[in-house]
């Protein structure tokens, strides 16, 4: 289903009618509004909700879990990240919004998020990332679990070591590293 | 995304395959376009390049994505060795801060009804050039002025200098790390003779102990307390020390929480210099090879506070240093026993002996981290040096894993204003107008007559804007920094156009300073222009320009050298107009060579992520004057102050006593404000703010209160609180529960929010060497708003 609609907005944006957006989601689960959360694509989200009094980990655990009241707490992604442990400064990166108002309007457009799939050498190989990790070593945060999309599911998430078989590309840069 | 911007990406990445056109697995697979070679077509048609972070001292590594001529994305750069890939929040959403929609487009001149102009650059660089002129000729060369700022490039302090010290033959250039930094610089000149850190970044990684003193590190430096953290996690001996006038987010993360009154860090230090001496756990070969012992000017009534009676029109106190030995200094210590620290700062006196034993502890590293808790300080420079004192006496200096490491707030302050010498006494590397060699050196490079530089100093920053009040300074061109929000007491300098003055404001978008402007020129920010910052760890880091500025935006350097030329300084700025940055580049770095300050080759910083001075033979030094590290060193083992000449290449111990802040709480005022910054925004919020993301996390100022002096006021969280100094009054929400604790009897406001500038309560009590101002210490009186 995804995949068509996709190509359908696809086909629309190849005739010429300008202005119009194309990335209107199909349908909003947590995880594409986490999507929107970003100020672009690999941009730590905003936090959707105070601070709750406890520990971020306490929900934002290695898998998704259902909160009662309050909604499906996303998996947190970080597996070593620096500083990642009991010392964790979540809040160095991920911020609440504590208000709607703007000071002054702002017309950054933030590189979208990349919406293709890995590259595959041949039908069956395994697809390299399509897109950078940015930090984001726990694979399954996104590619299972109850909140994960159907389309980037994983098949095989018992597999622990998603690196073993999907490499990431890291040569689009135009300095020499 | 627009679906217009999608189809020129879309294109972009088509055209870099096979030129195919639309086909559903180019975009949706990226089939074809793959299969054309190495090109990625993950990139959306973005071009990624490396530049520093524009915000802190810290100077994180980031991939800037640029597609169809825009800023699109940033990623933290994995492979720069000062954040390994990590940023902080304002890291992150760094590319807002180019579009706020009222980024300044056009020169704009103010009319006498007080509406602004457009004017053409032609006319707007004739008229600051005729400006100059006419003051110069009419009151001398010391009634024209410049105000920068460590945001300035390295290219933007360099033109600066050198027009109007070379040029226009006055000393009045100045920058606001003079708010920021310049206790750290006079802490370094008088010990070492050498400004700027002897240690660097990789101390994270190999100290056992972190002593972090008046120093927010997870909010101000959060990607370099990180590393720490993750180094902790690694190496659970590790252990980590704050020394607060207030509970932050930094004081979670501490093995030990020391809090004093504010201004009483000067009396723990020297209660542990005591307890070093008196215990003998000091490195005496270390000492006789290294170290002399220095006594300064001590009596209070003859320092004072730069504020009251005759110094608060001008304060231009000089320390007179005098010969001491460790006999004598260890004297003059005895009376800072662990008790008598007790009374000052309010600290255990179990607590004082605790952080002694750390430093005392020869097996373990050290690490001192400080920043405007003690630079913004009445008397910052000594405590600079009492720190400094410490890691000397113990021999913790100069070694991997000990150090006494002075952070920064700026991108470039140690770059453009330390290095370069963007201030009122000084010459690149080191170097000071007042001294005759200094000045012969400078004059032959820039290839002026002998004789012609000015060798009286400018004003410090501070008396600057004193003598712009008064009038003594008539013209003053303002570039990257926003002192009409900063400054403290700022209502001394409330100014209406049309007052005969001319003040030039160069920026990227409105600010309180703009608005009290006669001419607002804009400028091209970060990758809108090449550049150079200098970190706080000596990397001096390379960047290109990326993107177009908006408008007619032009880089502040360049705004310059078209005056500069129009007054016909062409001999000064005879460079090319399109590859002038190289030449540049290589004109300033030949103050740097040979003096053990040397800044690498513009081929070797554009080549690298940063590389740390002195760079010799294209091998940085990250260690300073350690043998087997620096290059100037050559001793085969321990280290060699060689800077140091009038000491006989030694570091200079001083003593320094407790002396009480300017302004203390009493009857009629009975809280303490402290000032300063939030992790969500930087400096004045006049980029951070205009990001949604970090403006709706932090949106206004407020005052932080204990929440048992907000009960006694009956005041609750978010009402409206009055708070009132001898200087003026402000009204602000009150927050009881935020990220950090201010103790009973004290409170603290950010900065940031233009709306609520707390400059109108602060005061301009000033440190006695650096003229840096104390924004975190004065009295106010806190009511029901």
């Amino acid at each position: 289903m995804r995949v068509h609609a996709l190509l359908l907005v696809f086909l629309v944006a190849c005739i010429d009618t300008p202005q119009e957006p194309i990335d209107e989601p199909v349908e909003k689960t947590p995880a594409t509004e986490r999507a929107d959360r970003r100020a672009y694509d690999g941009a730590p989200p905003v936090m959707p909700h105070d601070n709750l009094g406890a520990s971020c980990t306490n929900c934002h655990a290695g898998q998704a879990m259902q909160v009662d009241g309050l909604g499906v707490a996303p998996a947190m992604p970080h597996d070593a990240t620096p500083g990642l442990s009991d010392d964790a400064r979540c809040r160095q990166c991920h911020v609440p919004v504590t208000t709607d108002h703007i000071f002054k309007p702002n017309e950054f457009e933030g590189q979208a998020q990349d919406m293709r799939e890995g590259d595959r050498l041949y039908a069956g190989a395994p697809p390299v990332m399509p897109h950078r990790t940015f930090m984001r070593e726990n694979c399954v945060a996104c590619h299972d679990g109850l909140d994960a999309r159907e389309e980037i599911k994983t098949p095989h998430a018992d597999r622990t070591r998603c690196q073993q078989c999907h490499v990431e590309a890291v040569t689009d840069t135009s300095f020499p590293h | 995304m627009k679906r217009r911007t999608f189809f020129k990406s879309l294109g972009a990445t088509a055209a870099a395959g096979a030129g195919i056109g639309c086909t559903r697995e180019t975009v949706l697979w990226g089939g074809e376009a793959n299969a054309a070679g190495p090109t990625d077509t993950r990139s959306q048609g973005m071009t990624w390049m490396k530049a520093p972070c524009r915000f802190c001292g810290t100077g994180c590594g980031v991939e800037v994505g640029v597609a169809d001529g825009k800023v699109k994305a940033v990623r933290g750069d994995t492979q720069a060795p000062v954040n390994k890939g990590l940023l902080c929040v304002k890291g992150y959403h760094l590319p807002a801060v180019l579009y706020g929609r009222d980024r300044l487009t056009h020169p704009q001149l103010r009319q006498p009804d007080g509406t602004y102009k457009k004017v053409s650059w032609d006319e707007a660089y004739d008229l600051i050039a005729k400006k100059y002129q006419e003051s110069i000729d009419k009151d001398g060369p010391e009634s024209v002025g410049i105000y920068g700022s460590g945001q300035w490039t390295i290219f933007d302090g360099y033109v600066a200098l050198k027009w109007i010290k070379g040029g226009m033959k006055s000393n009045n250039l100045e920058a606001n790390a003079r708010l920021c930094m310049a206790s750290a610089v006079m802490g370094f000149m008088t010990q070492f003779q050498s400004d700027e850190p002897m240690g660097c970044y990789d101390d994270f990684e190999l100290g056992d102990d972190f002593v972090l003193w008046g120093n927010n590190m997870a909010e101000m430096h959060p990607v370099l307390f990180s590393r720490i953290l993750e180094h902790k996690r690694q190496h659970p001996h590790v252990r980590i020390v704050d020394l607060g006038t207030r509970r932050t987010p930094t004081t979670h993360y501490a093995d030990m929480y020391m809090e004093f009154k504010p201004g009483s860090d000067l009396a723990i230090a020297n209660g542990i210099l005591n307890l070093l001496v008196k215990s003998g756990r000091v490195d005496k070969r270390f000492i006789e090879e290294n170290i002399v012992f220095k006594r300064g000017i001590e009596d209070l009534d003859k320092i004072g506070y730069g504020c009251f009676g005759d110094n608060a029109e001008k304060y231009g106190f000089k320390d007179k240093g005098q010969a001491s030995s460790f006999e004598e200094f260890a004297r003059l210590l005895e009376e800072y026993t662990p008790e008598k620290v007790e009374e000052l700062s309010g600290v255990p006196a179990a607590q004082i002996k605790a952080l002694a034993d750390i430093y005392g502890d020869s097996k373990r590293g050290t690490v001192s981290l400080w920043c405007m808790g003690v630079n913004q300080h009445t008397r910052g420079t000594w405590m600079n040096n009492l720190i400094n004192n410490i890691h000397l006496l113990t021999g913790k200096i100069s070694k991997p894993g000990s150090n006494p490491f002075s952070l920064t707030g700026q991108p470039s302050a140690c770059g453009t204003v330390r290095e370069v010498g963007t201030l009122n006494v000084r010459l690149p590397a080191d170097m000071l107008v007042m001294k005759e060699d200094h000045r012969k050196k400078t004059e032959k490079i820039w290839g002026i007559p002998e004789g012609s530089l000015n060798p009286k100093p400018g004003f410090h920053t501070v008396d600057l804007f004193r003598a712009w009040h008064r009038g003594d300074v008539k013209v003053l061109w303002v570039q990257t920094t926003n002192p009409w929000q900063t400054m403290p007491n700022v209502h001394r300098i409330d100014r209406k156009p049309g007052d005969g003055k001319f003040l030039i404001v160069s920026d990227i978008y409105p600010t309180p300073t703009t608005a009290v402007a006669d001419l607002i020129l804009p400028a091209a920010a970060w990758v809108e222009r090449e550049g150079m910052f200098g970190n706080t760890e000596r990397r001096t880091q390379h960047w290109h320009k990326a993107v177009e500025p908006p408008g007619e935006a032009v880089e502040d350097a360049w705004q310059m050298v078209e005056v500069a030329r129009r007054m016909g300084y062409t001999d000064l700025f005879n460079w090319p107009d399109d590859d002038w940055h190289r030449v540049c580049w290589e004109e300033y770095r030949s103050f740097t060579t040979g003096v053990g300050k040397d800044v690498g080759t513009y081929e070797q910083l554009e080549q690298s992520r940063g590389l740390r001075w002195p760079v010799v033979e294209g091998k940085e030094t990250r260690y300073r004057y350690a043998a087997g590290h620096d290059p100037y060193v050559k001793k085969k083992e321990g280290v060699h102050f060689y800077k140091a000449k009038a000491n006989g290449e030694k570091a200079a111990v001083w003593f320094r006593p407790y002396h009480p802040p300017a302004e203390s709480p009493d009857a009629d005022y009975p809280f303490w404000l402290c000032t300063g910054r939030v992790l969500e925004h930087w400096h004045t919020g006049s980029m951070t703010r205009r990001v949604k993301q970090l403006h709706q996390a932090v949106p206004s100022a407020y005052v932080e209160m204990n929440r048992a002096d907000a009960a006694e006021l009956g005041i609750n969280d978010g009402d409206k609180v009055k708070l009132t100094s001898r200087r003026g009054t402000l009204t602000l929400p009150a927050k009881l529960n935020g990220r950090a604790q201010s103790p009973k009897g004290s409170v603290f406001v950010p900065f940031f929010d233009e709306g609520l500038l707390v400059n109108r309560l602060t005061l301009d009590a000033m440190d006695n060497i650096s003229k840096e101002p104390d924004y975190k210490k004065c009295a106010v009186k806190v009511e029901r708003g």
